[in-house]
């Protein structure tokens, strides 16, 4: 690559406004450096606790780097450009952040749900265009359609939107403008965004003479932000967060209390939970079994090629859509003891039992909700036929990659069904089986839904505690008995378990190098 | 060359094993089908009955109401009754017959009501049960019996209802002739009841929210792991890997804490902001990405295009397949929602219900009619089962990803 002499960068630079944006990098790293100290010695900003030093460094840091991006920027070398994006572009989204905010923005999404419960039926316009754009390949004039298609869902969008109320809206909006807390945040970011497109720009990639590489790292950490800001607010802090209340004695409310390891070591003299624990594990070798192994035998029926196949598998896999609560208030209803369909199914087999031995066999009619022996079979019974059918499908397309040819060998072998189902399908649907089984194991060992809702309107945890699971323990001490620092301990325990099964279960895997392969 | 023998015996051997087993592989198909298909049948025939209906014993599926027949210009109830050719309807014409309680000595298990008026007594009498009670000549309408008379009773005349045939029963006992009738009602109760169609409304925004978020920055940062190298992306890969394992629980007291900082907590923002980002989402999109090939880029890269019109432009009409089944997986995930809406939603603040929350309430409060309780569940699975009936493949293509990985 060539460089630049003097006025041939003199003359590239020509459309950029250079003084404009050093002063602007300066006024960034003044704002930073004031926001840090206001921070760290609580003038005019308080923030309280941990969360201080936590602010202090995050601000600390940016500053220093817009301090520096100022010396970078006057040289025009790379560094500058990517430095200054980066700080702009968090400027600009904080700024952004802030406005919403401040003008009440995430929480107005409350006005807008109340008004889109009178406007929802617009949606049938977006999709009715939707339906036009995938008739598109099918018919005579392919560009016509799509265009009708496109029109037709903007024009929903619009109607829908100004049916939700977006002028008022928009007229609201800009009243609440006039607010500082309002106004100097939108202006911020209005400033940030126009000096972070200005440094996107080509203008600037040749300015600052940014090579390939640079630009494609620079556009790998712009396609990945979006993502990576929500990775980063609302999975890994809270994680690390969540970690450091397992430390404490906290009630969500007052001041936390550092205590260590107490809350670990308690757990292992709670009744409730070592109770809890031995409920899911009881739960887990009988559910996860129950789901998992008719989904394998059903998955091998629904890959016989036979006519209709698509049908059953449709028909296994509706219960996983329809969501756990509907479906288990269903399956309450069932359970009820003295007029529930499962009751009466007992009392009728039973009788034709008798009828046809001639025994005399009581029926048994079992409280599947109150009573304490049998409430946890009875959200075995609703999570394993909630499953069974995701199971078989897991299953299903497994089988569907084992090599047809194997198959036929084995037929030529004059081999029995069952003599092909023992020896290829099973020993090759391994890597399957260990994700199905271990996915079963996951999702029963945060059973919460089936018991809660069961149960209800008497507390989850069961007659006896017999429903009580550790996901239901820890909702019930972080959100009924404020203890969520004892409630956040349990919920790393209940990690910690979910983390050695499944990489037991992974282990297991590749042994045979499945993994690897 | 013609079969021998054994080798027609074979094959026919081979024919029956293969018509006993695919019968069987049916029965067993069908067999589950029943079984997943009857808690659904049931939840849809329970969403019309009456409530009353709901508390029958013994159960029925199909929704039944008493059968009521205009009568003289008056509503009746139908009774189901024996004129002598098994059950048809009837109604009550007159009460309080003098009758007597007439048993079957050769059976003393059958009673029959039936008026003084039509026994005459034989004079003889015969001992039931260590009584010797009075025996009559009764004009049943199935023929004339000879019973004892028990005690004395009164009985309802009931006539025919499309004839003239009388019979008597006690008014009280008499089954109720029923007829299959659904309450469609119940539907519209329901949602007043419970603003359901609010809760409804609620969770179609969150939704599509929720999924149209997901879309955008699981097709950003998929490209981005797939195609772009910057420093640390595979160790920010890998972290997204392993994330995908984190319990969702493990990270709702933070949350939750979160959304009371920001003071979004029983808001409906509470339901959509955090979740506008997946890590399953992410790396599905990746592995996508991944499979195209470069060559499809590269042409638009010599004419000068940006990455982010090559994502637009070129990938994202490739990838339809990857993001419906993305989206498949994000709206069951936004739609069936639970654990979360009731830890950040307050029980007080119905406007802001999602379907799952209302249905949970409708649950503890519904005590009494189940009817409206399956009613809500029809209208909470009437959109995922619409969508399913359009989208099959991509739901079925969603689970096979996620077991590859």
């Amino acid at each position: 690559m060539d460089t630049l002499t003097p006025t041939q960068s003199e003359a590239t630079q020509a459309g950029l406004p250079l003084a404009v944006m050093l002063g602007w990098r300066i006024v960034v790293a003044l704002g930073l450096v004031v926001a840090t100290i206001a921070v760290a010695f609580a003038v005019g900003i308080e923030v309280e606790g941990t969360l201080r030093w936590v602010f202090t460094a995050a601000l600390g840091g940016a500053g220093l780097l817009a301090l520096l991006a100022i010396p970078w920027t006057r040289a025009l070398v790379h560094r500058g450009r990517a430095v200054g994006f980066f700080l702009d572009y968090l400027i600009a989204i904080g700024g952004a952040f802030a406005m919403a905010q401040g003008a009440d923005l995430f929480v107005g999404l409350d006005t807008a749900a109340a008004r889109f419960n009178e406007s929802a039926l617009f949606l049938i316009i977006i999709v009715l265009g939707w339906f036009v754009g995938g008739l598109a390949e099918r018919s005579s004039n392919p560009a016509l359609a799509r265009r009708i298609s496109r029109a037709t869902m903007a024009a929903g969008l619009a109607v829908l939107l100004i049916s939700m109320g977006l002028l008022p809206g928009l007229v609201e909006f800009a009243r609440r403008l006039t607010g500082a807390g309002v106004f100097i945040p939108l202006i911020v970011a209005l400033v940030a965004t126009y000096s972070a497109r200005l440094l996107w720009s080509d203008r600037a990639a040749r300015a600052f003479s940014t090579d390939q590489k640079q630009a494609e790292v620079m556009d790998g950490f712009f396609f990945v932000s979006p993502n990576l800001i929500g990775f980063l607010v609302f999975l890994a802090g809270p994680l690390l967060v969540s970690l450091f209340i397992s430390f404490t004695d906290w009630d969500g409310l007052t001041e936390a209390s550092f205590v260590g390891l107490e809350n670990y070591g308690r757990l292992f003299g709670d009744d409730a939970f070592l109770r809890s624990l031995r409920n899911i594990l009881v739960f887990g070798l009988v559910a996860v079994p129950a789901s998992v192994v008719p989904g394998l035998f059903l998955a091998a029926l629904l890959n016989s090629k036979l006519p209709g196949m698509k049908v059953f598998r449709a028909i296994y896999f509706l219960p996983s859509i329809a969501g756990v609560v509907g479906v288990t208030l269903i399956w309450k209803n069932l359970l009820n003891a003295t007029v529930g369909f499962v009751n009466y199914g007992i009392l009728r087999a039973t009788e034709l039992f008798n009828s046809i031995t001639g025994a005399e066999l009581e029926a048994a009619q079992p409280l599947w909700i109150s009573g304490s022996s049998v409430a946890l079979f009875s959200v075995m019974i609703v999570f394993a036929w909630q499953q069974l059918g995701f199971n078989t499908v897991l299953f299903l397309a497994g089988m569907q990659g084992i090599d047809g040819s194997l198959y036929e060998a084995a037929d030529i072998d004059g081999a029995s069904a069952w003599n092909r189902f023992r020896s290829i399908t099973v020993p090759l649907l391994k890597p399957t089986t260990v994700f199905v089984v271990t996915n079963a194991t996951i999702l029963a060992l945060q059973l919460f839904n089936e018991p809660f809702i069961l149960q209800a309107p008497a507390p989850p945890n069961g007659p006896d505690n017999s429903t009580l699971s550790p996901v239901i323990y820890l909702y019930q001490n972080a959100f009924q008995r404020f203890r969520q620092g004892y409630a956040s301990a349990v919920a790393w325990a209940l990690f910690a378990l979910i983390f050695v099964i499944t990489l037991i279960y992974f282990s297991r895997q590749d042994e045979d190098g499945v993994l690897s392969a | 060359m013609p079969d021998t023998p054994t080798q027609q015996q074979d094959r026919r051997r081979r024919l029956l094993r293969n018509i006993v087993g695919k019968g069987g592989a049916y029965l067993v198909l069908i067999g589950f089908a029943a079984i997943m298909l009857f808690p659904f049948v049931y939840m849809a025939a329970g969403a019309v009955k009456t409530p009353s209906d709901t508390f029958r014993y013994p159960p029925k599926v199909l929704p039944r109401v008493p059968l009521v027949a205009e009568v003289d210009g008056q509503e009746q109830e139908v009774f189901s009754l024996d004129f002598g050719r098994g059950e048809e309807p009837a109604v009550l014409v007159e009460t309080g017959v003098d009758a007597g309680l007439f048993v079957d000595p050769d059976d003393p298990e059958r009673t029959v009501p039936w008026p003084l008026a039509l026994a005459s007594e034989t004079g003889s009498s015969v001992t039931v049960d260590g009584e010797s009670l009075p025996t009559y000549e009764v004009e049943l309408v199935t023929g004339t019996e000879t019973l004892a008379l028990q005690r004395n009773t009164a009985v309802g005349r009931f006539q025919q209802l499309d004839g003239d045939a009388v019979t008597y029963a006690v008014p009280r006992t008499a089954t109720p002739a029923e007829t299959i009738e659904a309450q469609w009602g119940n539907f519209e109760e329901v949602i007043g009841l419970r603003d359901l169609d609010r809760a409804l409304t609620n969770t179609m925004l969150v939704t599509i929210l929720v999924v149209a978020g997901t879309l955008f920055t699981s097709i950003m940062g998929g490209y981005a792991f797939a195609r772009v190298r910057f420093p640390g992306r595979d160790t920010m890969f890998l972290a997204y890997l392993g994330s995908i394992m984190i319990p969702f629980i493990v990270l709702i007291i933070p949350l939750f804490q979160l959304m009371v900082g920001l003071g979004w907590v029983n808001s409906i923002g509470s339901l959509v902001w955090p979740f506008l980002f997946n890590a399953y989402g992410t790396f599905l999109m990746r592995q996508f990405f991944i499979a195209i090939p470069k060559d499809l880029e590269e042409a638009a890269f010599i004419d000068g295009a940006k990455r982010g019109r090559i994502l637009w432009t070129i990938f994202v009409p490739l990838s339809w397949p990857a993001i419906a089944t993305l989206a498949t997986f994000m709206f069951l995930y936004a739609w069936n929602s639970f654990i979360w809406p009731l830890v950040s939603i307050n029980v007080a603040n119905a406007d802001n219900f999602v379907l799952t929350l209302a249905l949970q309430q409708l649950g503890g409060v519904a005590g009494e009619s189940p009817n409206l309780l399956f009613a809500g569940i029809v209208l909470s699975v009437l959109v995922p089962f619409t969508v399913f009936a359009f989208a099959q493949r991509y739901f079925v293509e969603n689970v096979a990803t996620s077991g590859i990985k």
